[in-house]
Formats: C-alpha cells, structure tokens, sequence
C-alpha cells in the first residue's frame, strides 16, 4: 500500500506525514508568535512615524497632518550633524568591535593561553560595569593619563569597549560545538592557519559576527552616559542632543529624522536582497 | 607569520584540540589583550583606587586612604536597591528568553535568503533614539494613551486603567529593549543546526514537544546562555528605562551609583558600590564557569 | 552565507551613506591638539577666532549662536552638559578648553571660592546695565566680579484644575493622602529635602545633620504619596493625565500653562526657591576677550528675547521683558510677581551633606 502511494505521490507522503506529525504546526505556531513579537516590536515605531506628521509640538496628542517637521530637519544642522557624528561613531565601533570581538573568541578558543581564565572574565567587566563609572574613568584615563584630546577617538575607544564583549559573546556561544577538524581539514588541505581562518573558520561564524555587528552597531548608536563625558565640543552624538531636548519637549524633527532612517535602512537591505537573488536566479 | 604558528608545538594537538599558542597567536591575540588592560584594566584599578579614597566639596577626589565608602555601602537601602535591580534583570532575562526563543528558532529555520532581512528587522526598531521610542510607549501606557483609549471605547473598561509606572511597565520596557540581545545569539546556535538532525528526532516518533525539549533546546543552550548573558549583565544597571517607565519611585543600582556622580557629589562612593557590583559578578560568574568546565 | 555577505554589503553601503559625507567637525581634534602647547607659549591670544562654550544642553537656540559668529566672526563651538556635576568633572579633569560654563548659583559660589573662575572686566560687558537689579550684586558673587546671570527661575505647584478642585496654596496641601499616587515631583533630593525644610520652616541651607533628621518624618510621609519622579520632563505625567499636581521647574510650569488653560501654576506658601543660571569664564580660558564678548552680546535684549521665546524661564533681563508679548510677560510660572520673588531664597553649595542627603531621599523612597 505504502509502495503503491508513494509511486503515486512520489514526495506528498512524507509531507502529509510531516504535516501530521506536527513540525509543521510548531513552526506554524512559531511564524505566528513570530509576527506577534515583530508587531510588539514596530507598535512604538509605527507610532513614532505617525508622529512625525502631528501638528502638535509636544508630541502626546494628534493635531493634524503637517510636513514641518520634515523640512525643518533638513534645515536643522545641530541634530543632521550629530546624527552624522553618530554614524561615524557607530560605524567604526562596530567594525573594531566585530574584529576584536570574533578574533578574541577564536584565539581564546583555539589556544591555551596563560590566565585564560582571568581573561575570560576580564571581557565581562565593561558589560557588568555601570555607564557612568565606565565614563568617568575613561575620562581621566584619556585627559590625564595618555593625553588623548576629546573628540571621536575617545568615544570610538569607550564604544568599542563596551561593544566587543557582545560580539564575543556571541561568537564563543557559535564556537562551541564547532567540529574541532574543521581547520585541520582545511589545513590538511594546504591552507595556511590564516587562510584556514578566513576561508573556513569566518564563514562558519558569520551569522554570529553579523549578529554582533548588529549589536555593536545599535549599543553605540543609542548610547549616551559614556558618550557624555568622552564627546567633545565637536562631536556631540544624537543621544546627547536628544536628552537635552527632553526639557523642552522633545522635538518631533526626531520623529521624522528617526523615521527616515528606518524607511532608509529597511529599503536598503530589501534592495541589496533584490539584487542578489536576482543574481542568484 | 603562518610558519610561526605551525610551528607551535604539534605534540599539543594529539592531546586535544587546543594548542599552546606560539609567537604568532601571541600577536594575534595582542591587541586584544593590549585593549583589555588600557581600557578595562587600568579604568579598573582607577576605580578601585578611587573607592578608597574621599572627596572635597566640589566633589574632586582627594587620594586620603578611607574604608567609610565600604562600611557605607553595607547598608540595607543599597542592598534592597541591589536586590530589586537583579530580581528586575531576572524577570526580563526570563521573560526575552520566552519570547524570544520562538522567533529565534523561526529565524534560524526560516529559508536562508530571509535570515539575514529578519535579523535586520528585529535590529531595526534600536536605531532609533532610546528616549524616543521609551516616549512613544509613554504615549500608548498613559492614562489617556493608545491603550486605554481603545479599551474604553470598546466598552471593556470605564474607567482608565494604570498601566505607565508600575512594575509591570518596568518589565515591559526593559523586555522590549533587551529582546534583540536574546533573539540574536539564540538565532546563531539555531542557524547552525543539522536540519537532518531535527527531521529524525521528529521522525523517530518523538512527540513534537518532547523533541523540541530533548533534542532542540539542548542543541541550542550555548545560544540561550549567551542570550541570558547579553540580556542579564547589562540590564541591572539599565536605569534609564526603569526610571522613565517606572516612576523612579524604585531606584536601581545603576541610578543610584549614577547619582553619585550627580546630585550626590560623592564619586569615591559610587565607585565602591561599582566595586562590589563588580567583584560579585566576577565571583558569581567564576563559580558558573568553572562549574561548567568541570562538568 | 551568500545572503550573509549581501547583508554586509548592505549595511557597508549604509555606513557609507552616513559616513561619507563627514560633519564638517571631523577634523576637529586637530586644531584642539595644536591650542594647548600654543596656549603655553601666548596665553589669550589676541586676535582668535574661536570660542568654546560649554552650556546647558536645549538653553541657548542655535539662532543666538549662528547670530553671534555671523555678527563677530567668531566660530563657536558648543557642548552640551545635563547636570552641573558633569560639567565640573570634565571641567576638573581639563578635557576641553572652556571659554564660556553656565553654572548654577551655588555652583558660581564654589567656584568662585575655589578660585577656578576669571574675573570679569565690566567694561567689556556693559550690558549688564540691562539686568534686574534683584538678580545682581547676590551672596554667591559679590559683585558680579566672576559671573553674569543668563536665566533664572523657581520651583512651584502646577495643578490640574480638572481632576483637582481644592484650593491648593502650598507643599502641606500638594501631599495629602487623597492625592496618593496621583503627584509627580523633581527627582531631585535637595529640592525634595528643602520642600521639608520651607515647611518646618527650617533655613533651606543648614543642611545639617540635625535639621535632616527633624525634616525626614515628614518626608518620609511625603515620599509614598508620590507616583512619578522626573526632573528632566515633569510635564509629561501632567500632560498625560497620569497625574493632578506636580512640583516642577518654573520652565516646565510655563510649557503647561500655555499648553492648557487647565493647569494652575501656584508658588507654594511655605516658600520657595530662586535658581539662577549664570555665564562665567573658566580661570583656563584662553578666548577671554571672545567670552566677554559672547557674554555682552548674551545679554543685549534682542538676543535675551530670542532665548525667552525658545525656553520660558524667568529672564532676568529687564530690557528684553520689555521685548516680550503681553502674554509672554503675563505667564505666571515664567515671571512670578516681584514681591514673591524677593521672599524667595537661594541654594548655597552644601559640598558634602549632598550626599547625605542623597542616601536619606534614596532610602525614603526603598523603605
């Protein structure tokens, strides 16, 4: 009967089987939890873009459909640099981040080094370490101690220190696991262990590197007590411009500038995935 | 540079699979360890230094030994401040773990031309401006937001209900703003399993539940640890949220060491209280790591 | 992986959106590094172009500053700070070089004692003329010798006349019970401490160890009434209805009464206290002559209206009230009447009972 089926239906069986035996519910479960959770997540978004539409200055109740915001953002040149300051800042976070954070894991991982241990808890200081004393001691540490003046190196250090603990974090959670001959393999191959590093070992992390970027990335863009005290008077990032506008209200400009950035951002990467499964296909 | 490396001793490698590192992964690893004792080393030893010293009325440190810092900082109101802060961190660990994992997982099994858009998007709402998403959930919470305006219109209350600065919207908020810490790294130890793997625990007969508990979260526990890891540490001396959310009627630790630097004037007692916080969660996460080793 | 690597390319090319056209600030470290060893040789060099001023973030309009640098020629550059002690950390810790603070009253007066301040030449700032008398010639710097007030204001009682019907004159009527959980005040502990202070009619500035204790009954009883803690943005628990009466910055009064006509502004009975903001010149300034001229130029009405349109406070700037609207001037929590602004009283320093009265606020609020 089996026989006579699957000659019939020579691939259903097994997903009607599937289908039955219930991985196709819990994933159907799980794509709906999942949309659940990416509408809980855009709820605030979706609301902050329809603000920046509002009339109202204060930004708490609907007084009308207006474009001011818009046109006098681009007009705004403390808030369009500094969200370009942050950019700068972030950017080069994430990239020093992402390599201190991936090599450290794999050289951790790979060798035995001496205090291995002290090492490892070492990387955990910058997360359990609260922003302000974070801050505080960097200052004295640049100004004092290496006379290093303020400005975008200072806070590219300080974010690139809080960040790459995420990073390898997350990568030594990918590494663990790895089959150990895999490098062998590919240095059995002839590769170099650079080689067997980038064309083997790095392949095999990226969706952790990439998660760890993007962590990197959103942790520098969004912070502010370390950035407070590291800034100078030229590289005032948004989040110190945003927490002053708290005061008076926070400006709906930001609304819009926010607003631009996400539609940007999301065109973007659907864009670049355009692109490639064009390639692809 | 490779021969270096190479030339590490071989006889470590039939041992197992880590090696003594030789003069090449000694400078591979250099910077990292160079970054590690600039900039968290030596803060911290500025830090240690500073809690023990006093301050004068400007609130500028004077370096005149003192143990009065630790002999303060032993009081219950730090300790109950301490207590609520991890049982908050707690709550959200656990919470983003349950939230999270199904998406994660979803993510991970998802066909890879959508893994990395799906990512992007869990990322993408945190490129905006913490106060101004922390704003807009004021705006749906509050007494006469979103919220409670589509309740009363419905007719399922009569009254609004209060929802802004209670503990339930500190744990909303920090769960919302942590979530993506726990999605991600859960996300990386899903993508990497065998998908032949989870076919046969299912075919085996295994019920879907007892499959997924059995095979698929044991497979997936470096990621959830390191999600745990990501979403704990950092979220006990999250303040902002707590205080915009909640109120501020239960400081945390965080911003009570922040005010320190504030309103209190007293930095040589914030960093003392930095340092406890510290050597707890070395001591706490010594004693988890070496238990995991050993197993 | 091939997705992994467009996503990459993705953000890589987001980066370069955002990173290729650097703020003009980039190369800014530059000149920074140069001005120190410069600064060593020939201190307050004639003839600079440059001014640093490091204020109050959202209290001067980026119009006043653009005005300046057209008017002068002078390129300023401005950092923010949100808190009086950030600005003296990085001031202490010498990490820029400062021509212009703006620091609090008790803050001048510490500085002042410290020796840390330049002293003003008051022909260089002849519009000083243009301020109150009431605001000059104060206990935390005799004579104006080391600093100019840019803004003042007060702390007081905003209600919402809506949900609240009783006649509310002071601090005592602000914490009933029957307001539980329905008043959002500063989260500030020497405010909180000094409301205690006004109403067991205690001096707010001997903040002793005894008088602490003789006002902690009372704020203790305070304290468990209050529903939400905000000093950066008080207005926002009123505005939304989560709250009927606040005690809040004189500014964030304003913002609400021009916002509604439902909200009250009152100064409590038991007294209140003045805060003024003032300019001052950092003893480690090399622009002094570009400060003063800042100063000077802060304190001419055309530009003292500017910053009262943008941010409500008490102008102590009488020439530049004359500038304002009717209904500007008629705002009752930006200018209170002058007979209530002589009763009020002013913050000295208390250097290190702040802490003291930290812990007390902190604990009041745990227990």
């Amino acid at each position: 009967m089996s026989a006579f089926a699957s000659s019939f239906f020579p691939f259903k069986l097994r997903e009607v089987r599937r289908l039955l035996s219930g991985t196709r519910i819990q994933s159907g479960f799980f794509g709906l939890w999942t949309a659940v959770v990416f509408a809980f997540l855009y709820i605030p978004i979706l609301l902050l873009v329809i603000f920046s539409f509002n009339a109202s200055k204060l930004n708490i109740r609907w007084e009308g459909f207006t474009m001011q915001w818009y046109s006098a953002l681009l007009s705004n040149k403390p808030i369009v640099a500094a969200f370009q300051n942050s950019l700068v800042v972030a950017c080069v976070t994430t990239v020093l981040a992402t390599a201190l954070g991936t090599i450290g894991a794999w050289m951790l991982y790979r060798y035995r080094f001496p205090f291995q241990r002290a090492i490892g808890l070492l990387i955990f200081v910058p997360m359990v370490m609260p922003e302000v004393l974070m801050g505080v001691s960097l200052l004295v540490l640049f100004v004092q101690l290496l006379n290093i003046p303020l400005g975008f190196t200072t806070l590219i250090i300080s974010h690139t220190t809080f960040c790459f603990p995420f990073v390898l974090v997350g990568v030594q959670a990918r590494l663990q696991g790895i089959d150990p001959f895999l490098e062998e393999a590919a240095m059995d191959l002839g590769a170099t262990p650079v080689q067997a590093f980038w064309k083997v070992i790095v392949p095999y992390l990226m969706p952790a590197i990439i998660s760890g970027a993007l962590m990197s990335f959103t942790l520098s863009l969004d912070e502010y007590i370390v950035s407070a005290f590291l800034t100078g008077a030229q590289t005032q990032t948004l989040p110190l411009k945003v927490f002053g506008m708290a005061k008076v209200g926070l400006n709906p400009q930001l609304n819009a500038l926010s607003a631009l950035f996400i539609l940007g951002t999301i065109v973007i990467v659907l864009l670049s995935q355009l692109i490639s499964s064009k390639k692809t296909t | 540079m490779a021969g270096l490396a190479a030339a590490a001793p071989v006889a470590a490698d039939s041992r197992g699979f880590r090696r003594k590192p030789g003069l090449a992964a000694w400078l591979v690893l250099a910077p990292l360890l160079a970054w590690l004792v600039l900039f968290i080393v030596v803060p911290t030893i500025m830090l240690v230094v500073v809690s023990f010293a006093e301050r004068d009325a400007l609130g500028r440190v004077v370096y005149q030994f003192s143990f009065d810092n630790y002999v303060r900082a032993f009081n219950w109101v730090w300790l109950k401040v301490l207590w609520d802060s991890i049982w908050y961190a707690f709550l959200t660990t656990v919470i983003c773990m349950l939230v999270g994992y199904p998406v994660a997982f979803f993510i991970g099994r998802a066909p890879e031309r959508w893994r990395g858009i799906l990512l992007m998007l869990v990322m993408v709402p945190f490129w905006t401006s913490f106060l101004i998403r922390t704003y807009a959930w004021i705006t749906i919470l509050s007494k006469e937001g979103l919220v409670n305006s589509l309740l009363m219109s419905s007719g399922l209350i009569s009254a609004p209900i209060t929802l802004l600065y209670t503990p339930f919207a500190i744990v909303l908020g920090l769960v919302y703003n942590f979530l993506p810490f726990m999605i991600l790294p859960i996300y990386t130890s899903v993508e990497k399993l065998d998908g032949a793997m989870i076919e046969a625990a299912y075919d085996l007969g295994a019920r879907p539940m007892r499959a997924f508990a059995q095979v698929i979260i044991p497979l997936t526990s470096p990621g959830i640890t390191a999600g745990a890891l990501l979403v704990f540490i950092p979220s006990i001396c999250m303040f902002a949220i707590t205080t915009l959310m909640g109120g501020g009627a239960n400081p945390t630790i965080g911003e009570v060491i922040f005010k320190q630097f504030t309103s209190g004037r007293n930095q040589p007692f914030g960093a003392a209280l930095g340092t406890l916080l510290l050597v707890l969660f070395v001591v706490a996460l010594w004693f988890t790591r070496n238990s995991r080793e050993e197993e | 992986m091939k997705n992994h690597i467009t996503l990459m390319a993705a953000l890589a090319a987001l980066a370069l959106a955002g990173c290729g056209k650097p703020p003009a600030a980039t190369s800014s470290s530059g000149p920074k590094v140069e001005s120190k060893p410069a600064a060593a040789a020939e201190p307050k060099a004639p003839g600079s172009d440059k001014l640093n001023v490091f204020c109050w973030s959202e209290y001067i309009p980026q119009s006043v500053i653009d005005q300046f640098t057209k008017e002068t020629g002078i390129k300023v550059s401005v950092e923010n700070y949100a808190s009086n002690e950030e600005m003296l950390a990085k001031l202490m810790a010498g990490g820029g070089s400062y021509d212009i603070i703006q620091p609090s009253e008790y803050v001048v007066g510490a500085l002042v004692k410290e020796g840390l301040l330049h002293p003003l030449d008051p022909a260089k700032v002849p519009n000083l003329k243009n301020i109150a008398p009431q605001f000059l010639n104060l206990p935390f710097d005799p004579g104006n010798k080391f600093s100019v007030p840019f803004m003042a204001g007060t702390v007081g009682i905003v209600v919402n006349t809506d949900l609240v019907k009783d006649d509310i004159k002071g601090f005592t009527d602000v914490f009933q019970d029957k307001y539980k959980q329905n008043i959002v005040v500063l989260d500030d502990a020497r405010e909180i401490v000094t409301w205690g202070f006004f109403t067991e009619g205690v001096p707010i500035n001997q903040v002793t160890d005894e008088n602490l204790a003789k006002v902690k009954p009372l704020v203790s009883k305070w304290l468990p009434l209050v529903k939400v803690y905000d000093s950066d943005s008080p207005k926002t628990a009123l505005l939304n209805g989560d709250v009927a009466i606040g005690v809040v910055w004189g500014g964030e009064g304003a913002i609400l009464l021009n916002e509604d006509k439902k909200f009250k502004w009152v100064l409590p009975s038991e007294g209140t206290h003045l805060f003024i903001d003032s300019l001052a010149i950092p003893k480690a300034s090399q622009n002094v002559a570009n400060a003063e001229a800042f100063m000077n130029f802060i304190l001419r009405p055309d530009v003292s209206k500017q910053i009262s349109d943008a941010f409500p406070y008490l102008n102590p700037n009488l020439a530049a009230r004359e500038l304002l609207t009717a209904e500007q001037r008629a705002n009752k929590a930006s200018f209170p009447p002058d007979e209530d602004i002589k009763k009020m009283q002013m913050f000295e320093d208390i250097g290190q009972q702040a802490s003291k009265i930290d812990e007390m606020v902190t604990s009041l609020k745990v227990q």
